[in-house]
């Protein structure tokens, strides 16, 4: 297959920024769609770095920040300034040729710009449209702040982890905003379906929060059948053993789960003698203290890798508890080529995570790195919209574009 | 059934699912929940979900897990394991699903493309086609686990604490729908024709919470590790506190988010003290903090607290138990839990689809088949007979 773009032709322009809406647009930009991402001198991306001074822009701050190089590979970028009469008749202008809007803004931001899905749907009728705040566009927490941890935290995940004696557990991995990315890219993708079908656009919800309910699926479901919670044991469970994480002799830790007897058996070959005591999983719960602590004894005397391929060989679930200085160098990630070294203007060559799904062998092209600060301009506004060379020199000249970042005017306001 | 008549946004779209797993059962379930005919093809002792917990006291054993029941609304359920068989029941099919890794598989691609010259075949594995560890046992800890999910989670130099649950699958089911609806897509715009094996695997779908950090510490930048429950470097406070009426959850990152939680629980004296203006001055001093806040807040009302302090713009949150989530007046308003109707463990409210279309909403809930519930209907049509 030559043209791996598998939804050219489909255009959207995302206005989100941070990590949840610029996830979910790179999968449709991986996916070949042409994302326009729209930032501005003064209201870029702020995952290009949070507190702008004089300094920072003049040492290229905005464009070294790993998270931003991250997640806008294969899209275009484009500054307008939306303050702007000018800036916000192209992006209108640009909303009419495209299929979708992206917006993951506080949702007071789009109202004060007068822009919103009405505004939207009267430049292009049947466009399709995602917000993505952290509770949703609706309901009495419409207006919430929310940072991945909060949402985490409204989903009742905390009370999911960690010992009974600690209070509920946060794993805070900002979770919030890769599921609700991941959830995003999945909207917009029915929803271009329904679009190309139909010819109708709409309007697609989306709350980070809910989006995080499935991870606490198990929970629920046993509160909503049983009337009770399942209970914090720590790194216990009720159904299997061994089950948790034992030390290592490299000062590492491994997570040991024997989820049927099968596993079990394949611990109790490699452990050896000192489980031939333990029988039943009955038995292994009932002694789970003694168990876990010859567990330990065998785990101590080997490195966390050892010990993973020893386990594994007898067909046990292991795995090492990497850190995250490791991950890019993980042997197995690395046989497969998930991480993608992509040369970049201002920071040189950094992995790139390729996409967790293959196709015919093969992951997503990454065609060019995340863009500098409006790198298209030009692209965008001469080849899509048509403007001419002096049109935007001059919006260059009245600032509604640029490639640098300006500080905000402090009008003591 | 009670959908026939619903042509949600993915009808015509046909599902094959012989894998069984939890991530291709929340693929699939995003596939049927938005109008897709969703077809499980079971083993006689049926899918391993119907084996994995929550199961359910009272109830016989293939019928008895809620997670499957959750996986499993808007499907069908057919026993059937002859390779001819499946040919047959996958004549016409988007896309089928299995679990294999290698080549061995229960439908091969060409075998596929005989019946349905346009299908994708979604395999879904914990560690993929090829790699060294591609032949290893998975679960979704030790996914976490190598990608480095469990190593911040647990009291400094202690053992590191697994988070319970399937996150890793659900974020595959997830990624695999993503890689799926492409290649579906791809085929009903024209920019391809002809089969297509995708192919997704667990460990690399969870990279999605982590890859953001490993390039962080590629470049130089810090890393972190365990140091503590609900103490992160990022900011303090970070946490959850008991109060009168259950959990509060505490984002404070900003100075004016500092001065404001400060005033709002009674602790004015720190929101004066000018280096707390700085989140890692708080951070520094979280052993000192944590109890003046613990007690500031644990006669008082969560839900009080969270309502005027977002009114003050600070991120507060309630953190609702199991039981409480169904209280939830955000969750309420906006019709989160839906009944799912499994004929033996009866109705019970469980989350919708998260992503809500306007135009064409995802069906809420909705009915769960037993084990080859529709085996003969279904095996009938298809002119096979048992």
């Amino acid at each position: 297959m030559s043209d791996r773009r598998f939804l050219r032709g489909c255009r959207i322009v995302d206005l989100s920024m941070g990590w949840a809406g610029p996830l979910a647009t790179r999968h449709l930009a991986d996916l070949g769609a042409e994302v326009i991402k729209v930032e501005s001198c003064v209201r870029f991306d702020w995952f290009r770095g949070w507190e702008a001074t004089s300094s920072w822009i003049e040492s290229d701050g905005h464009e070294k920040n790993p998270p931003f190089n991250c997640m806008n590979r294969n899209k275009l970028d484009v500054t307008l300034d939306l303050s702007t009469e000018r800036g916000r008749d192209l992006l209108l202008r640009l909303v009419s040729t495209s299929d979708a809007v992206v917006e993951n803004f506080a949702a007071s931001v789009l109202p004060r710009l007068k822009l919103g899905y009405e505004v939207f749907k009267e430049a292009k009728a049947d466009i399709v449209m995602v917000s993505m705040p952290g509770f949703g566009t609706t309901g009495p927490w419409k207006h919430y702040r929310a940072y991945g941890s909060t949402t985490e935290q409204a989903a009742g995940l905390p009370h999911l982890t960690g010992h009974p004696e600690w209070p509920p557990m946060m794993v805070h991995i900002a979770l919030g905003d890769a599921v609700a990315g991941l959830n995003g890219a999945s909207a917009l993708l029915v929803a271009l379906r329904h679009l190309r079908r139909t010819g109708e656009g709409q309007l697609v919800d989306l709350s980070h929060s809910e989006c995080l309910l499935p991870l606490g699926v198990h929970g629920i479901a046993e509160q909503s059948l049983t009337g009770s919670a399942p209970p914090r044991l720590g790194n216990r469970s009720r159904y299997y053993a061994p089950h948790g994480t034992y030390p290592c002799l490299d000062g590492r830790w491994i997570v040991i789960q024997a989820l049927d007897e099968e596993q079990w058996k394949g611990v109790r070959d490699v452990v050896g003698e000192p489980l031939a005591s333990f029988g039943s999983l009955r038995d292994r719960l009932e002694r789970n203290d003694e168990l876990d602590e010859i567990v330990s004894e065998w785990t101590a005397r080997r490195h966390a890798e050892a010990a993973m391929t020893e386990l594994q060989s007898a067909g046990v679930p292991a795995g090492s508890v990497s850190r995250a200085d490791e991950l890019s160098r993980d042997p197995h990630l690395n046989a497969r080529g998930f991480w993608e070294l992509v040369d970049r203007d201002y920071t040189g060559k950094l992995p790139h995570a390729r996409t967790a799904y293959r196709v015919n062998g093969a992951p997503a092209e990454i065609h060019w790195p995340s863009p500098t600060l409006g790198q298209h301009n030009r692209l965008v506004l001469g080849t899509i919209l048509g403007l001419e060379d002096e049109e935007i020199d001059a919006l260059e000249r009245e600032g509604v574009i640029g490639a640098r970042p300006r500080l905000r005017e402090v009008n003591g306001k | 059934m009670q959908f026939t008549n619903y042509t949600g946004a993915l009808d015509g779209i046909r599902v094959l699912d012989l894998a069984g797993s939890v991530g291709a059962g929340y693929c699939g379930k995003l596939f049927a929940d938005q109008g897709a005919d969703v077809l499980l093809v079971e083993p006689p002792e049926g899918f391993e979900t119907r084996r994995i917990p929550p199961i359910i006291p009272g109830v016989d054993p293939p019928e008895a897990s809620g997670m499957h029941a959750y996986l499993s609304t808007n499907k069908r359920s057919v026993v059937c394991a002859e390779p001819e068989c499946l040919r047959e029941l996958a004549r016409g099919a988007s896309l089928v699903i299995d679990g294999s890794a290698g080549c061995e598989r229960p439908l091969a691609l060409d075998t596929l493309a005989e019946v349905s010259p346009n299908a994708v075949l979604l395999s879904i594995t914990w560690f993929g086609q090829d790699g060294p560890y591609r032949d290893f046992a998975g679960t979704d800890a030790v996914c976490m686990a190598l990608t480095s999910q469990v190593d911040w989670l647990g009291e400094a130099g202690e053992a590191p604490v697994i988070p319970g649950g399937y996150h890793a699958q659900i974020v595959t089911g997830q990624t695999a729908f993503i890689g799926a609806m492409g290649q579906l897509l791809a085929r009903e715009f024209g920019t391809v024709a002809g089969p297509a094996h995708l192919e997704v695997s667990v460990l690399e779908s969870s990279v999605c919470f982590t890859e953001i950090e490993a390039v962080r510490v590629h470049c130089g930048l810090p890393t972190r590790t365990r140091n503590g429950v609900n103490r992160f470097r990022t900011t303090y406070p970070l946490g959850i506190y008991s109060c009168r009426d259950g959990w509060l959850g505490v984002t404070v990152l900003t100075p004016s988010q500092w001065r404001g939680f400060c005033r709002l629980v009674g602790l004015q004296q720190l929101a004066d003290v000018p280096r707390y203006r700085a989140s890692q001055a708080r951070y520094e001093d979280a052993d000192t903090l944590d109890p003046l806040i613990a007690e500031a807040v644990r006669g008082k009302s969560a839900a009080e607290l969270v309502r005027r302090g977002q009114e003050m713009k600070v991120p507060l949150s309630l953190v609702p138990t199991m039981e409480q989530l169904f209280g939830v007046d955000q969750y309420i308003a906006r019709r989160v839990f839906a009944e799912v109707a499994h004929p033996d463990l009866g109705p019970f409210p469980m989350p919708v689809t998260p992503f809500r279309l306007h135009a064409t909403p995802a069906i809420p809930g909705g009915p769960v088949a037993r084990l080859g519930q529709h085996s003969e209907s279904v095996l009938g049509s298809a002119g096979i007979s048992e």
